[in-house]
């Protein structure tokens, strides 16, 4: 019992993690812009740097774009 | 200060600070090495650098949880601040090795996923003794990680400020994870006595500290202002210290007077960067100069120089014989105030 709601804890986990991963694509490349306009003007290495950032806060930063 | 993302704003006092981390971390790892292989020369390359990279890790993290108090008690801590991001990041990844390592050494060698194995390994979540410790450690990390991931300027200004902070705040449960998955990891490793008394040492000189600047915060916010038609009184010229601030309360905020040039002049004390306390500045090539990162503001109406465009409010002042006055309705943002003439 206890065993198998860790296990589904991991996996809701592991969803959350790969679908940052995936979004963190489509941001560092178009979303970043979208909301914050000065993105546009800085280096590919800053949005890069972003990345890890983007798995993290993925379901805020989607919640930004569509207010936009 | 705000034209465009750069990776790093750097400046010299950044440079010089990260140098001395880099250098406290390599030193630090081979005099570990050292030691371990003098006293035990049977120390397998992973443990020690389990070890070595955790108890970096934890003396970081107290270093860091320190920095915040002490600035405050004492100004000549101020440059410990100065870059402390650079120094929570390269906490995270120390951290972060210890923990990919103990995972490599303890959960990839079955055919269970590693993170489900931290779990699951070990059910004994009721016990003291025998509990999971490696869970706290895993959970801590993560915390760590959401840090040092959204620790650019960049996620300060798009997460809003107030999230931001809030999600910073976490870093004091990370550090009580780690404490308890240090404690209840002893039962089970055989960690050095040495290390437990360290740490225990170092949780109560972290909780004084917080407590003793707390203390001070309260004393300036609770300071009597005596009110003369609205105006609040605030100190005597000699007070204040030449292009320093002396901080005060007014209407729950707090305000920052500056003397300069034999001038005087009042700006809400927050910085519009991070939120850096504006009155423990200093006034540098005549403006007034946040002491976290160093953003500025022109002490006559509160801006940033061109090309800048961060705003602070403003206050008005009187000076009746050597006493300094304070009109607590703010200005807004960047509205321009004649500095009085001392
Ligand atoms: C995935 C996350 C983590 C895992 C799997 C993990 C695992 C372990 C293991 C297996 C030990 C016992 C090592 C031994 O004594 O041989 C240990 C001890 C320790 N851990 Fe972690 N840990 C994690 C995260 C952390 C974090 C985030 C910190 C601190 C910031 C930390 C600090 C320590 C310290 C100071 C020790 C005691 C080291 C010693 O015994 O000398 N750990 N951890
Ligand atoms: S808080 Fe960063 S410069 Fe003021």
């Amino acid at each position: 019992m206890l065993k198998s709601t860790l296990i589904i804890l991991i996996v809701i986990f592991g969803v959350y993690v790969l679908i940052g991963f995936l979004f963190g694509l489509y941001f560092i490349f178009k979303g970043a812009k979208q909301i914050d306009p000065l993105i546009a003007e800085s280096k590919f290495s800053v949005r890069l740097l972003l990345f890890p950032g983007t798995i993290a806060t993925w379901p805020f930063l989607i919640t930004k774009i569509f207010k936009k | 200060m705000g034209l465009d993302y750069q990776l790093v704003l750097w400046n010299k006092q950044k440079k010089r600070y990260d140098l001395v981390l880099f250098l406290f971390i390599v030193i630090y790892l081979l005099g570990f090495a050292v030691v371990t292989f003098t006293t035990n020369a049977n120390t397998s390359l992973e443990t020690l650098i389990i070890r070595a990279f955790g108890s970096l890790a934890i003396l970081m993290l107290h270093i860091i949880l320190m920095i915040g108090p002490l600035t405050r008690i004492d100004k000549r801590f101020m440059p410990l601040l100065y870059n402390r991001r650079h120094f929570g990041v390269l906490m995270f990844l120390m951290a972060a090795v210890h923990g990919v390592f103990s995972i490599i050494q303890f959960h990839t060698l079955g055919n269970v996923n590693p993170i489900v194995s931290i779990f699951t390994s070990n059910l004994d979540y009721n016990s003291l003794t025998n509990f999971p410790f490696q869970v706290l450690g895993f959970l801590a990390l993560i915390i760590l990680f959401l840090m040092a991931a959204t620790s650019h300027d960049f996620w300060l200004a798009n997460l809003s400020a107030k999230t931001w902070k809030a999600l910073h705040m976490a870093v004091y449960l990370a550090y009580t994870l780690v404490i308890l998955h240090i404690f209840l990891g002893a039962f089970q490793q055989e960690t050095s006595p040495l290390l437990l008394g360290l740490v225990g040492l170092g949780a109560t000189i972290i909780v004084a500290l917080h407590i003793f600047a707390g203390f001070k915060e309260v004393k300036v916010d609770q300071a009597k202002v005596s009110e003369e038609d609205g105006w609040h009184y605030v100190c005597s010229v000699e007070d204040i210290k030449e292009n320093r601030a002396k901080m005060t309360t007014c209407a729950g905020e707090r305000v920052a007077i500056f003397k300069y040039e034999g001038k005087l002049s009042a700006v809400h004390n927050v910085c519009r960067h991070q939120g850096g306390p504006l009155g423990e500045g200093k006034i540098v090539d005549g403006c007034i100069t946040c002491p976290w990162h160093g953003y500025q503001y022109l002490p006559g109406n509160g801006q940033s120089p061109p090309p800048f465009t961060e705003k602070v409010e403003t206050y008005n002042l009187k000076l009746v014989g050597n006493k300094v006055y304070i009109d607590p309705k703010a200005h807004a943002p960047g509205t321009p105030v004649d500095p009085i003439k001392i």
